[in-house]
């Protein structure tokens, strides 16, 4: 058993980063020191213990399990979309098309974006890997929810109709022109402004959305929870859980109004802009509040209303992702439910700014730990 | 400006044994035994303390007999100072505000403390 350990500990502290590996082969250097038995299991136990802490290898397990079921949904997705028979949907070669194009994007992005860590690799908070995993598998369960309204639909002319290779191809290319514009005429004319660049690739996102709003929308959504996640991203972890918690908060709340009034149809686009804006607002606060030391300086409001701003952001885009599960009309929201969002996560994170959190209590609750067993030693 | 954090009970425990005596290099199964920490909590303390240069460590010099070089841990200057703010600070707060979670091994007095 001991000499198994040792082998064990050993090779696995190979998996840590070359300045902690050092620790590992301090404790096995103790370990003969250790009286044999029992209590040099529990040390060499200690040391796989220490492996796995500072390898972060539990995290990086569970992150590509996550990675796996991000596969498997898309995969089902795609099965999902494959076994809808054309008879049953006019539109399912189109829903094809675009699954499979979605798919390739959540393939592409990362890999694109790796040199300059855009989209990747993923930030080191916990925050940050489950959101990742977690938006990217409800994006691809997106496209089943899409599929399975299309079958449901049938062939009764709602929808694009009938595949049309020119609008997707002719889609396709106008978006990679979007993406490509900025960077483009930037090297061209280095004078522009960036708020100009932005304009023209703006005008130019619409266009595009008009004619293909899914595959947009699909890519839009990868590309901005990769984004948010990387380790590059502006996004606090803080943030990602503020924003999902009162986005999915928000959803629930819209969906028992919709429930009360017996629609979930339109009619409730002013109570979901309504609700999105204000559940908003606690998110940026939230992850305002998290940023640290009170700040009074100009830039350190700029700050707080920046991540309110974001966290914002998540919220108004989880509850609309959450909304078009329900509803697919609710797709616009989709655009429109981060916009509302940014709106009140910045109004939530000028309120923090205004009223600084109290800067916490000294010391630490190891204090009276301490306190106690010291008492308990001398009395 | 981040605020310090607050040390653990744990860190705490091998903070105030190696101010004990803050010349001396000790190592992890001396600690552990002082402190009755296990060694998968201990060596992650250790390598905290050391990351926020409160602790230095090197290998043993030269070759003992019979068993590997060891590898031996001591408190900075930053560290003793440290140590002994956190436990005076330890010292102060009402034992009736906190809820201990587990049992370590109380703190030995710091060297050139008389009473």
């Amino acid at each position: 058993m001991e000499r198994a350990l040792v082998v064990l500990l050993r090779t696995a502290a190979r998996m840590l980063p070359p300045a902690r590996r050092q620790w590992a082969e301090a404790l096995q250097a103790e370990a003969g020191q250790v009286p044999a038995g029992r209590t040099r299991v529990h040390w060499l136990a200690g040391g796989l213990w220490l492996v796995a802490r500072e390898g972060s290898v539990t995290r990086k397990v569970a992150y590509w399990l996550g990675i796996g079921a991000v596969a498997a949904a898309a995969a089902w997705t795609v099965w999902v979309s494959w076994r809808t028979v054309s008879a049953a949907d006019g539109e399912i070669t189109t829903d094809r098309v675009r699954i499979l194009v979605g798919l390739v994007a959540l393939i592409v992005l990362p890999w694109a974006g790796r040199k300059r860590g855009w989209f990747g690799p993923v930030g080191s908070g916990a925050a940050a890997r489950a959101f990742r995993v977690v938006g990217c598998a409800a994006v691809c369960g997106l496209g089943v929810a899409l599929i399975r309204i299309d079958s449901h639909a049938g062939n009764n002319g709602i929808g694009y109709g009938a595949f049309n290779w020119m609008r997707e191809v002719g889609g396709l290319t106008l978006f990679g022109a979007v993406l490509a514009m900025p960077p483009v005429l930037k090297a061209r004319w280095p004078q522009l402004e960036a708020s100009t660049l932005w304009s023209l690739a703006g005008l130019a996102g619409v266009v595009v959305w008009a004619i293909m709003p899914v595959q947009l929308l699909t890519i839009g959504y990868f590309a901005a929870i990769l984004a948010a996640t990387s380790r590059r991203s502006p996004v606090t972890g803080t943030s990602l859980v503020a924003g999902t918690v009162t986005g999915l908060a928000t959803g629930l709340i819209i969906f028992g109004l919709a429930a009360i009034s017996g629609d979930i149809g339109l009619t409730v686009v002013y109570p979901v802009v309504a609700s999105i804006f204000a559940l908003a607002i606690p998110a940026g606060i939230a992850s305002a509040w998290r940023l640290g030391e009170t700040d009074n300086s100009k830039e350190g409001r700029e700050t707080r209303i920046r991540q309110g701003l974001l966290a914002g952001t998540v919220s108004g885009a989880v509850c609309s992702l959450l909304l078009t599960y329900a509803f697919i009309g609710f797709g616009l929201m989709m655009v429109f439910g981060p916009m509302i969002g940014v709106v009140g996560g910045a109004v939530g994170g000028a309120i923090a700014a205004d009223h600084p959190r109290n800067s916490p209590r000294q010391g630490s609750w190891a204090a009276g730990l301490f306190f106690i067993a010291r008492d308990g030693q001398t009395s | 400006m981040p605020r310090p954090r607050a040390f653990s009970a744990q860190t705490l425990a091998v903070m105030a044994a190696l101010a004990c005596q803050p010349s001396a290099w000790r190592h992890g199964y001396d600690l552990a035994t002082e402190t009755g920490l296990k060694s998968g909590t201990l060596y992650p303390i250790l390598i905290r303390l050391a990351d926020r240069q409160l602790v230095e460590a090197c290998w043993e010099e030269g070759q003992p007999a019979g068993r590997p070089r060891r590898h031996l841990y001591r408190l900075t200057g930053d560290g003793l100072a440290a140590a002994k703010s956190a436990l005076a600070i330890a010292a102060e707060v009402p034992a009736k505000a906190m809820r201990p979670t587990r049992r370590v091994a109380a703190p030995r007095r710091l060297a050139g403390e008389n009473s």
